[in-house]
């Protein structure tokens, strides 16, 4: 797993390369936990290359779903792969995530 | 060696026999009118030259003397038996010249009969000398003092035949040939290694025992060369050069082995210190395969410690002992001891290897008044770990010296390695504890898990489950609710190990719990929870307990086969694979519901939904977690949604059963050789024609 990220405009995009398991939900977890993320009005996540989610990996995200909202901070996943887009809906976070095909659309936001 | 065999065992009967024949050959000597003939003197000097040869040779082949290094029993029994044959002798001397006296006749009888006594007692005691002092000189010695042994054997034997065949040397070669035996011998008594193995005490009662050889060889030579000129002698000459060498070397190695052990008796003190150290070692050992505890074998070093270096006064701190600090005294206050560390400390040389033999000398020592003289620091610690000082001191200045300070190091690093290996040890036995304790969790688990199915004739179930590690995260369960249906839950919390475990087993809790009759229920609608209110308030009860990443996703099922249908709610969990045997079709039941504990507010009910379907004769259901649909093949790519579709679809016809193994078969077939990494759980329920029969 490798997480790269880039600010612009009050937008933090982390782009996701790789597998999200057990293991490196740590690493991401610690990317989300810094406080001044919040400082952001968005924070997008490329899953373009990430080819797996583990329920570890989704509960990354659950925990800090609430603390986003909390905070003002829009929270959106863009070209999501099939297959991850699948464990997303059969979970039912795409009705609480915000889940765009491209990066354009989650710029537009 | 087969051919001594023979020797051996006719040694001592050819003694004897010799023995009696120079007796006999010595009587008629004395008394030349008994016979006609006078005998010959070779016939005196065989029978003498066999029975000094035969005597020799038996005791050539006696087992070693020396048992271990009990050198001192040996020298005990020999100056106790043989070394006794001295006083015989001198008794029997005495006897012979009280008699003479007496009658005042000089009886050639008499005096030769205890002439050959003794002589026979000279050679034996001779013998036994020689062969013990061979076990002293060969104890732990090289292969070549063996032989070197040998050859001293060979050329003693040789003299004994020069005499027989009564050869004439010149004087002037003889004396050579002697001397050369006789430094060979010297030689031979320098091998005196024996002495170093023994203490002081045993050292004194060497020299006593070797006084007493020395005094039982000088009577029989005193006797020997007293009587040599004696008139009544008729016997001729005894084999001179072969007692006089024996004798020598006898007596040599005696006198040798006596002014060895008294240089040595100095140096007994250091040796008796080194066996001391080496016994404490030991001991200090045998405390680490014991495994006793800590704190004994910080006693047995401090105790050993003190022992080895005479300290009068030492503590031992230790930082830690089982959670608690640990400290040793012994005639020194805690005042006095307080105040070395903190001196230890100013001088920043605190916890470190430190030796002062001459406290009274530094001024900081001086100013505490202190009754001691010298000071050893032995800090305890190995390369990742420090576990505390050890104190020594003396009354005396240049009381510690570099040969104990290496001592006690090795003492202190011995402790350490037996303090280490006790906590590894400690470690090992807490880890085979929690393994029990997951042993324990796995078939608690196990026995939260139905073991017998609902059985019906309205339906046919089939169940498997698998944990990925001992204890897993997934979970179903039957309820049977009187009068309505049955109930069916599957669920999967998310992580593995422990921590899902104990939130499977709460869901199970809150299942029983919620799943239960209503009283106050004014319809029967409202008897039991529907599905979507069950997971709303599985959600609520969840909220308080499961931690901020974790989720649980579960479906609820409650057939009713009154109405031939069924009601379920999906929480997050994979979606239903239906088989409709009216449409002839396998497909999923994909309707929409959020996972447990994501939302942890009452919105979540507006995330979950019911879903009711009446069932068919014929239908399949197949519920599993995500363990089967994600197992993965030697590409990492999933079994999938889509495979168990087409297993449904070419086996649906199949008893329940029959389904369950023909999709097990298929995803062992595709995920073959590789590790299972979640849970697996599936179940197979088939809708049959018959009504249900009456329950009670």
């Amino acid at each position: 797993m490798k997480i790269t990220q880039q600010t612009s405009e009050n937008t933090l995009t982390l782009t996701l390369d790789g597998e999200l398991d057990a293991s490196s939900s740590v690493l991401l977890d610690t990317e989300l936990s810094q406080p001044d993320i919040l400082n952001n009005k968005k924070v997008l996540i490329d899953c373009q290359r990430l080819n797996y989610i583990s329920s570890a990996g989704l509960g990354v995200f659950i925990s800090h779903l609430q603390r986003f909202q909390d905070a003002g901070v829009k929270l959106a996943f863009y070209n999501m792969q099939e297959k991850v887009h699948n464990v997303f809906e059969i979970l039912g976070l795409d009705s609480l995530m915000t889940i765009v095909p491209s990066q354009a659309e989650a710029v537009a936001l | 060696m087969p051919q001594t065999q023979p020797l051996k065992s006719l040694a001592l009967p050819l003694a004897l026999v010799s023995w009696v024949a120079l007796l006999l050959t010595t009587l008629l000597r004395a008394n030349p009118t008994l016979l006609a003939i006078q005998l010959p003197v070779w016939l005196t000097l065989l029978a003498q030259g066999v029975f000094v040869g035969s005597v020799f040779l038996h005791q050539r082949y006696q087992p070693d003397p020396l048992r271990g290094t009990d050198f001192v029993g040996v020298l005990r029994r020999l100056v106790l038996g043989p070394g006794l044959l001295a006083s015989i002798c001198v008794g029997l001397h005495l006897l012979e010249r009280l008699l003479q006296f007496q009658f005042g006749v000089a009886d050639r009888t008499l005096f030769a009969i205890i002439y050959t006594l003794n002589l026979g007692l000279f050679v034996l005691f001779l013998a036994h000398t020689c062969y013990t002092w061979r076990s002293l000189v060969l104890f732990r010695a090289s292969p070549s003092v063996h032989r070197q042994w040998e050859w001293f054997e060979v050329l003693l034997g040789s003299t004994l035949l020069l005499r027989l065949v009564n050869i004439q040397l010149p004087l002037l070669v003889a004396g050579i040939i002697l001397g050369a035996l006789g430094v060979f011998g010297g030689y031979l008594s320098s091998h005196q290694r024996w002495v170093a193995y023994l203490s002081r005490r045993q050292k004194w009662e060497v020299i006593l025992l070797q006084l007493g050889v020395l005094l039982a060889l000088g009577v029989f030579t005193i006797y020997f060369l007293r009587i040599r000129h004696d008139p009544q002698l008729v016997a001729p000459q005894p084999q001179h050069a072969f007692l006089l060498l024996t004798v020598f070397f006898a007596a040599f190695y005696a006198l040798m082995g006596l002014l060895v052990t008294l240089f040595n008796l100095p140096t007994a003190g250091v040796f008796e210190q080194k066996r001391e150290d080496i016994i404490n070692m030991q001991r200090l050992t045998q405390q680490i395969q014991r495994g006793q505890s800590e704190e004994e074998i910080y006693a047995s070093l401090f105790d050993a410690a003190r022992q080895t270096v005479s300290a009068e006064a030492a503590w031992l701190r230790i930082d830690e002992v089982e959670g608690e600090p640990y400290s040793r005294r012994e005639l020194v206050t805690e005042v006095q001891s307080q105040a070395i560390e903190g001196l230890l400390r100013d001088y920043n040389i605190s916890g470190i290897e430190y030796l002062n033999n001459d406290l009274p000398s530094s001024s900081g020592f001086r100013a505490l008044d202190l009754p001691f003289g010298s000071l050893l620091v032995l800090p305890l610690r190995s390369s990742k770990h420090t576990y505390g000082d050890l104190y020594l001191l003396r009354h005396t200045r240049q009381g510690f010296d570099r040969e104990s300070l290496s001592m006690l190091q090795t003492f202190a690093s011995q402790t350490i390695l037996s303090i280490e290996n006790l906590r590894l040890l400690q470690d090992s036995i807490q880890n085979e504890r929690y393994k029990e304790e997951l042993k324990i969790a796995s078939s608690v688990q196990e026995s939260l898990i139905p073991k017998t199915l609902p059985t019906d004739n309205w339906f046919e179930i089939s169940s498997h489950a698998l944990a990925a590690k001992e204890v897993g995260g997934d979970f179903y369960d039957f309820l049977h609710l009187p009068g309505k249906g049955l109930a069916i839950l599957i669920g999967d919390v998310s992580g593995k190990g422990i921590t899902a475990a104990f939130h499977m087993a709460q869901m199970k809790g809150i299942f029983h719990a919620l799943m239960q009759e209503n009283p106050l229920a004014k319809d029967d609608k409202e008897r039991f929870p529907l599905p979507s209110k069950f997971m709303a308030m599985a959600n609520r009860a969840l909220v308080h307990c499961l931690e901020r990443s974790s989720f649980i996703t579960a479906t609820l099922y409650i057939v009713e086969y009154e109405s031939g249908g069924f009601v379920f709610a999906r929480a997050g969990h994979c979606h239903t694979l239906y088989y409709h045997s009216l449409k002839e079709e396998v497909a999923f039941f994909r309707s929409a519901g959020l996972g447990l504990g994501i939302i942890r507010n009452e919105t979540y009910d507006k995330y979950i939904k019911n879903q009711f379907y009446d069932y068919n004769p014929g239908d399949v259901m197949v519920i599993y977690t995500d363990g089967i649909v994600e197992a993965r093949n030697a590409e990492q790519e999933e079994y999938g949604e889509e495979r168990l579709r087409q297993m449904l679809e070419k086996t649906y016809y199949l008893q329940a059963d029959e389904i369950k193994e023909a999709i097990l078969e298929d995803l062992a077939e595709f995920s073959y050789g590789q590790p299972i990494h979640d849970d697996q759980t599936l179940l197979v329920i088939k809708f049959k024609t018959a009504q249900p029969a009456t329950h009670p």
